[in-house]
This record gives structure tokens, sequence and C-alpha cells, in this order.
């Protein structure tokens, strides 16, 4: 009779290492499942990313900061003693605040009409950040809807690269003028004319993507096994499609904000009444000349650089950690 | 080959009637009050004669035929409001060349600083040249560039000693505009190439080389930057248009006699014709553009003979 | 075949860095490679083949190092002996690779640059190591391409690698090899990506170029097949060590290595027509722990008791011939190798 054992546990290696020769030199016998064993991956795609962004400091320490300064911006009106952003202030006698610098009364000083500059200042970043976040969220609703059918569908696949080719052709920044020249400046104007020409870069990429599950020679054979695709696309796709999603969407916003600021200058951006990042900078350009009144421009331009700034970040490092060849 | 580069500019010419009709007719939806110079003083019916005059109330077809007949004879309408009763063509005569030499002088300045900040970062990277790189890049990137282009003029114009009325003969004038508008592209080129021979340097070939006794640097600049540069040539298309968007600022910004100025001055004046005419001749640059970086994809690569699935890009 | 040493391994140990964790690649080799001579290496995936080779050249990924042994490289003619695990700057492993140790790699599709011409890839190792003038470098480039058995070289000096097909394109490889003039060529499974019929064309093609350029070959390989058609000497590798090595009589007709023994039972052509056919139970170990003993007892049914204990030393079966198993200590009760040895030896199978 064959005595089985498991020698990797040391307590039994001692006890053998006190055997005798003729003990030693004696078969051991054939355990199945000591011959299966191996290392076991413990790979987990999103714990490796996780990890991956958390070991980013710097990516990590923006996204705390934005995730404060935007809650915070939406937390704002309903602090006490805060200013109505439109409302002009007039004091004792009757005469407007105009250009207070800086100071006790007002955090970030008064505009030219006497209007608060902080306060105007957190209402146009929560403009913005609502251009932008619309945007970003509704060029990601439609880019997947059309490029799920576009990649699976594959009649639909031939009409509607054609369509893409065309749109790709016309530089966004004209259509996003023209639809605001047309159309009456306002929020709805501008988020609409910016996911016109938005939604057909993600569309196509998830078209490839979607191309990808029906091609690669992993997912092929996951269907030969009768992997469900359900089941393909939650495990091979989804990971990958959701970083570069979240990438797309995180540098989507600082564009749409670029772009609002862009086409205030040019004269077609939101009424003055609506603040946003955009014509607060406009403003203040105004005034560039006159070094005491440049902090009407400094102030916006530091809260914009900051939010464009930590998207783009955060963005870029997240799909950095997402990519499985930086999970060394 | 040949048949390829046919079919290709056949197809850019397709799609530019089609650009030209759809924006046309877009354009059909403009306020009617960038029509007329005095509006308001208007009544109804001088108005509903005003537009029939030019044509504006017959049905779109036949607008959109009359357009195509007018423009093959350079006919882009005239102006209403800028400048009363003149050709659009001879407007915008003028302004085309100082657009010209602007956006060139920023894609030569933008491909001689962003290709080899591009491949430094990569040979170097994650040293120090990299890391500033990156913060560059960052910034440029991510903060909008109607803000940093406002603080290169306000420092810049001080720095240089220049007032802020262009003079045009003056080279001392270009400089600020020039660097402004390349800036971005300079990122944009640098991250691409950065990222595509970081890309390179992991493949089968590289590790060859390598074995044969090259020297890094070796490797890097015969073989990787070749490869890495040909996906990285579809991109300049891409660059080109960031050109010609950003010069629509800075023209304006630095009060340049182009045709971006131009187009704010006429958005601003709510004039209709030369929105349309300016729109236009941007829409036909960005195909062109595009056309001509496909055709340089086909000079790059020798793989390439037949046509390539456009979507694939 | 001459005696004379070119490359002496001794205990050579290489880790990687892996999430935090150590990978124990390659577990103390002690290797020669003897001056004209074609050793072949076999293994599975993941016994550590190229790793070991790559370590000679210097080509080891980032996360990679080699943590103790030496690799002694007798070969440079001006120079005193290389101790290549000493070198460290990049500069330095210049004047080793392609000069001195030439690599060919598996997948000729993708080991040319896309770019370039193939004689311009050629002509570049040409002008790197020799010292001649553009249009002699053309010369001999031809020359070369000639010699790798490539018809019409001025014509296709010109034209590019897409132009080619596998087995041509992995002749290429070689002549970029050959032309570094290297004294030690490192083949990492050249034929696997080849169709059988190519295979044996390249086999034929590195052979002649080992006598004609006086080469010394290290061929990795996980086919038995092709280490019968070709090899002087076979090393058999598992887990980062080598098991079993000797000439190629010994290792196909005088096999001792239960290792071995299976993989010699796995070849299709000793299957029986209507049988299983054969293959090794379980999986390679986990090279991430440390392993008690020999590598391979949890997947050998006559696994001695002391093979899990205690790592066998090499047991020497004749002066060319040696193996790191237990049942060669002569208190090891006598096993017989299975079947399919003395079928190979009789049968003339291979």
């Amino acid at each position: 009779m064959m005595k089985q054992f498991s020698y990797r546990h040391t307590k039994e290696a001692e006890f053998m290492e006190s055997m005798e020769e003729g003990e030693l030199f004696s078969f051991a016998g054939f355990n199945e499942m000591e011959a299966e064993k191996t290392g076991y991956s413990n790979y987990s795609y999103w714990y490796s990313t996780f990890r991956a962004f958390l070991k980013n400091r710097g990516a990590f320490v923006l996204l705390v900061l934005l995730i404060l300064l935007l809650a915070f911006t939406f937390i704002q009106p309903y602090l006490p003693g805060q200013y109505d952003p439109n409302m002009i202030i007039n004091d004792a006698k009757g005469m407007q605040f105009r250009n207070v610098p800086p100071g006790k009364d007002f955090v970030l000083g008064t505009n030219s009409i006497g209007q608060d500059l902080w306060a105007r200042i957190w209402a146009g970043t929560r403009t913005s950040l609502i251009i932008g976040l619309s945007v970003a969220l509704a060029e990601a609703v439609i880019g997947i809807t059309v490029g799920v059918i576009w990649g699976y569908v594959r009649k639909a696949d031939f009409i509607l690269t054609e369509i893409y080719n065309i749109i790709d052709n016309i530089p966004n920044t004209i259509v996003l003028i023209l639809i605001s020249y047309i159309l009456k400046p306002s929020v709805k104007t501008l988020v609409f004319a910016m996911c016109l020409t938005g939604w057909i870069q993600m569309a196509r990429f998830i078209r490839n993507q979607i191309l990808i599950i029906r091609d690669r020679d992993y997912n092929v054979a996951s269907r030969c096994l009768g992997t469900p695709v359900s089941r393909i696309i939650i495990k091979n796709l989804l990971p990958y499609l959701v970083s570069v999603i979240m990438l797309r969407m995180a540098l989507t916003i600082p564009a749409a904000i670029g772009n609002e600021v862009f086409i205030t200058y040019i004269g077609l951006g939101l009424p003055v009444n609506i603040p946003s990042l955009g014509n607060l900078i406009n403003e203040g350009r105004a005034l560039i000349t006159t070094p005491a009144l440049r902090y009407q421009l400094v102030y916006p331009t530091i809260i914009l650089s900051f939010v464009t700034i930590s998207f783009y970040i955060i963005g870029n490092a997240f799909s950095d950690a997402a990519d499985p060849k930086n999970h060394m | 080959m040949l048949k390829y580069l046919g079919k290709r500019i056949a197809r850019s010419f397709l799609t530019l009637i089609i650009i030209l009709t759809a924006v046309f007719c877009l354009l059909r939806l403009m306020p009617i009050e960038g029509y007329f110079q005095n509006f308001d003083k208007m009544t109804p019916q001088q108005i509903q004669v005003g537009l029939k005059e030019m044509g504006l109330t017959d049905p779109l077809p036949v607008q959109v035929i009359r357009f195509f007949k007018d423009l093959l004879h350079g006919d882009l309408g005239v102006s209403r409001i800028y400048r009363s009763n003149v050709p659009v063509s001879d407007i915008l005569k003028d302004k085309v060349p100082v657009s010209v030499k602007l956006g060139v002088w920023s894609m030569a300045l933008s491909l001689l600083v962003g290709l080899p900040m591009g491949a430094l970062m990569a040979r170097y990277k994650y040293r120090w040249f990299d890391k500033i790189g990156t913060l560059f890049i960052v910034c440029i990137q991510a903060v909008p560039a109607a803000v940093y282009f406002l603080y290169i003029q306000l420092y810049g114009t001080k720095l240089m000693g220049v007032g802020l009325l262009f003079q045009i003969n003056d080279p001392k004038y270009w400089v600020l505009p020039v660097l402004s508008m390349s800036l971005g592209n300079i990122a944009f080129y640098g991250m691409w190439l950065r990222r595509y021979m970081v890309d390179e340097s992991n493949k089968d070939y590289v590790k060859l080389a390598k074995a044969k006794g090259m020297s890094e640097g070796g490797v890097m600049f015969k073989h990787i930057f070749r490869n890495a540069f040909v996906p990285l040539a579809q991109y300049i298309p891409t660059a080109f248009l960031n050109t010609v968007i950003g010069s629509i600022y800075i023209e304006s910004l630095y009060s340049i006699p182009g045709m971006g100025g131009l187009l704010v001055t006429v958005i601003k004046k709510h004039d209709n014709t030369m929105v349309q005419g300016i729109v236009l001749l941007y829409a036909c640059v960005g195909v062109l553009g595009l056309l001509l970086g496909d055709l340089l994809m086909v000079l790059l690569d020798p793989r390439i003979s037949l046509g390539k699935k456009e979507g694939d890009r | 075949m001459n005696q004379e040493k070119i490359l002496e391994v001794n205990d050579l140990d290489i880790k990687f860095e892996l999430r935090g964790k150590t990978l124990h690649a390659i577990r103390g080799i002690s290797l020669d490679l003897y001056k004209g001579e074609i050793l072949a290496i076999v293994g599975e995936s993941g016994s550590g083949k190229s790793v070991f080779t790559k370590s000679f050249m210097g080509l080891l990924e980032r996360n990679g190092y080699v943590d103790g042994g030496s690799a002694v490289y007798y070969g440079a003619d001006d120079r005193d002996n290389v101790e290549l695990t000493a070198v460290k700057r990049e500069k330095d492993w210049l004047r080793i690779r392609g000069h001195e140790i030439a690599m060919i790699m598996q997948d000729p599709m993708t080991s040319l640059s896309p770019l370039k011409t193939i004689g311009a890839q050629i002509m570049e190792a040409v002008l790197l190591h020799q010292k001649v003038g553009h249009s002699e470098a053309k010369k001999r480039t031809l020359k070369y391409l000639m010699d790798v058995g490539i018809q019409d070289p001025e014509k296709r000096f010109d034209q590019y690698p897409h132009e080619f097909s596998g087995g041509m394109r992995q002749r290429v490889v070689i002549a970029i090899a050959i032309a570094c003039n290297p004294q030690v060529l490192i083949c990492d499974e050249p034929t696997t990506a080849l169709d059988v019929t190519i295979q044996a064309q390249i086999l034929d093609l590195i052979k002649e170029l080992r006598h004609k350029y006086r080469l010394s070959v290290i061929l990795i390989t996980h086919d038995l097949g092709v280490v019968a058609n070709i090899a002087d000497r076979v090393a058999v590798m598992y887990a980062g060590d080598i098991v079993e090595i000797g000439t190629c009589e010994d290792i196909f007709y005088d096999a001792r290595h239960p290792y071995t023994w299976a993989l010699l039972s796995s070849l299709p052509q000793v299957g029986v027509k209507g049988t299983d056919l054969f293959s090794i139970p379980g999986t390679p170990p986990n090279l991430y722990t440390e392993i008690k003993g020999d590598a391979f007892a949890p997947r050998n049914p006559q696994a001695l008791k002391i093979d899990f204990v205690k790592r066998p030393p090499y047991f020497e079966v004749s002066p060319t011939h040696k193996a790191k198993t237990w049942l060669l200590d002569p208190r090891a009760p006598k096993v017989d190798p299975p079947p399919v040895v003395s079928k190979i030896r009789n049968g003339g199978l291979l």
C-alpha cells in the first residue's frame, strides 16, 4: 500500500528529514491534486486598476480636491451670507459698489456693475459644470447607442461610416458657431451645439469595440465554447469600455468649458444674466489693462484652470491605471 | 495607387458638395435681421420685398442650385451690413493671405518644436525632461486656449515691448500670435508622438534591433520615430484644423486683419452673407486639410496600396 | 567536436518583481556551451528558456534581474573574458550584442520594421559591426542574402518585409544575425511560427551557417522533433532548472530523468493507434513560492519521498550525460524507463 502525503507542509518535510535512508528512497505515491497545484493568480482587474490609480498620489489628491470643489459649488448658495450673483449691491447712499477690490465685505471683490464676484464665480462654475457634464453625458448616451447599432447591425455599418466621414470633415467649432448664431444663445443651445458633433467620436469608438468582440480570437473562442454574448460583454469588453468611456467623458468636460469660453468671446455666448466662466472671463478681459482690476480676470481663470486641469489629469490617470500593462 | 488617389479625391469632392449644401441649408435658418441694415425701421412688406429680391423666398432646392451656380463664378453674394453692397469675395480676397501666412508659420513652428519634444520625451521617459514636457502638455491641453492666449498677450506684449495695435509688416508683431497659435499643436504633437513611440518600443522589431547591437538612441530615431510618425500623420489634419480655429480667436485678440478676425466682427454685426461666405470657406479648408492628411498617410506607409477602411482611423 | 568552452554559466539565478511579489524564474542553472556546437534547450512554455538566454545580452525586462551566479563569455577575441552578469551599462552591452552574441527570435512577421527595406535592415547590422563603407556594406549584404538562400538578392534588397513570406522573412532575420559577425548565435524558437515544410529548410540553413561562419548555436525549442534534426547536445529545462543534459543520442536513447521520459512519451509519433495520446498530468509549479526538493516531483508518478525533501544534484551517467534525479542515486530503487525509450532506440522513430 502506498502512503499518500502532502509534502509541501514544512512540518511534514521536517518529519521527512528525520526519516531513515531506506524510507526516503521509497516511492512516495502519486497525488493527483498536488500535481494540479499551481499558483493561482489572484488578479482582479478592478482591484488592480484601483490600486494603480491610488499609487498616483497626485491624481488622487486632485480627485479629492475636485470632489470637494464640486460639492462646494452646489452647496454655496445655501450658505449664510451669500449674495445673489445677479444682484447689484448698493451701499447705504444708494451707490453701486463698483470694482471693489477683494476685502472684508466682498471676499473676491465686485465687478464693474456692482455684483459680488464671489457669488458670480460660483454661479459661473455651476453653469459651466452643468454645461460640461450635460455635454459629456449626452455624448455618452447618444454615442454608445449609435455605436452599438453601428457595430452590431451590419447593414448600418456602411451608411453610418459615410455619415461619419462627412461629419468628421467639418470643423466642430464651425458647427458650434453656426448653431449659436442661428439659435438664441442659452445653456440648451450651447449643449445642443456641442453635442451635435461630439457624439460621433464616441459612437465610432464603441463601434470599433463591438467589432472586436466579434473578431478577436479570444472572443470567437469564447463564443465557440458557448459563452453567452452578455458574459463576453461583461467580462471582456466592459472593463475596457467603461474605463475609456470615463476617460472620454473626463476630457469632454474641459473641452466643453473651453468651447463655452471661446464662443462667449466671439459674442455668441450666454447672456450676462446667466453667469458662466466664459462671460466672467470675458468681462475680466476688458479690464486687463488696469492692473488694479485684474483680479476680476484672475479669480475666474484660477477656478477654471483648476477644474479643467483636474478633470484632465484624473481622466488620464484613470485611463493609465485601467491599462492592464500597468498592473505590474 | 493612382486609382486609390483618384477615388479619395473624388470622395472628398463629394463630401465637400454635401457639406456645402448642408451648411447652406442650415444657414437659411439665420435670423432675417442679418440681411438688412435698417431692419428695425422696415415695415413687414419692405422686408418681404427685400427677401424676395435676394431670392430668399424661393424654394430651397432652387436656392441651392443658384448658390452653386454663383459659386462656380466665384460669386459669394454681397455684404449687407459690414460693407454695404460690396461683394463678399472682394472683402475676403484681402483677408485670406494674412490668415494663410499666420497659419503656415504656426504649423511650421508646431512641427519643428512639437515633434522633437515628443521624441525626446519618449527617449528620456520618466526623467526630468519628460516630466516637464508632461506638465506643459497638461496645462496647454486642459486649460482653454482662450485663457492662456490672454495671459500671453498680457505679459508677452510687455516683455517684447510691442504695442497692442498690430503692425502687419513688422515681424516683431507676428511673434506672439504665431507662438500662441502653435502652443496647442506643440502639446498635441508632443503628446501623441510620445505615446506612439512608447507603444512602438514594445514591439518585436525593436527588440531585434536592440539585439543587433543598436544603441538606444539609434533605435529611437532610426526605427521608432519613423514607425511612430505614420499613425501620427493622421493627426496633422486635425492639428491643421486646430490652427484654423485658433486663428479666429488670435486674429481677433491681436486685431490682425485676417479671416478669423473678420468672422468675429461680422458675427457681432449680424451680417448673414458675410457669415455664410466665411463659414463656407472654412468648411472647404477643413475638407481639404483632411484630404491632404489621408494622402500623406498613403505616402508614408508602404503597406497602404489599396483603400483603407475609413472608420478604422 | 571542440572541447573549448565559449560560454560558461554557473549557478545562475534570475528573478522578476511582479505586482510586489518575486518570481524566481531561473533557479541556479549551470551550463557550458562549447565552441562550434549546436546546443538545444528544450522545455515547456514558462520553463524559462528565453529568459535564460536573454540575460546573456542584457535584454531582460525592466523588472528582471540577475540575483546570483555567473555567466562567463570566453569568445571575445581582443579582450579578456567577460563576466556577463557584471555588465551594467548600455554602452557595455552594445559591445556584446550582435558582435559577440546575436539572437534571432520567434516571430518573423513582427521582427522586422515594416517601414524599411530588408536590405537596409541588414545593412544596418553590417555598418554597425563591420568597419566598411556604404558600397562595400551593400556588397556584403547581397552576399548574406545569397548565403541564407534568398534568390535574386539585388531585387529583394529593395523590397519591404510585407512582400516576403514567413520563411523568407526568417531567412532575412538570420541574415541580419550573421551580418553582425557573432561568435554565438541564440535562436529563440526560430521555427515555431513557420510551416513544417519550411521548418526543415530553416534548420538546415542554421546547420550550414554554423559551419560556414564557425558559430556556436543555442537553439531554444519546445519541439523534440526539431531537436533530433539539428542538435549536438540537448539540455532539458523544467521550472527554471536544467534537469538533464547530454548528447542527442544520450537524451533520445538513454534518457534518465522522469521529466525527459514524460516529454518523450508525449511525442505524437510514439502514440499507439487506438489509444489515448500521453500527456503529462498536472501543471508546472508556481515559481513565486520556494520549491522544496525536485520541482517535477508532484507530477511524477515514480517520485521518491526524498524528491519532496531535497533537491537532487547532478548524477553523472557518462562523461557527456548527467541528470538531476534521485533515481540515479545508488540507494534508489531500480526504475525502468518507459517503453517509449526503447521504442525510439530500436524503432528509429526519429
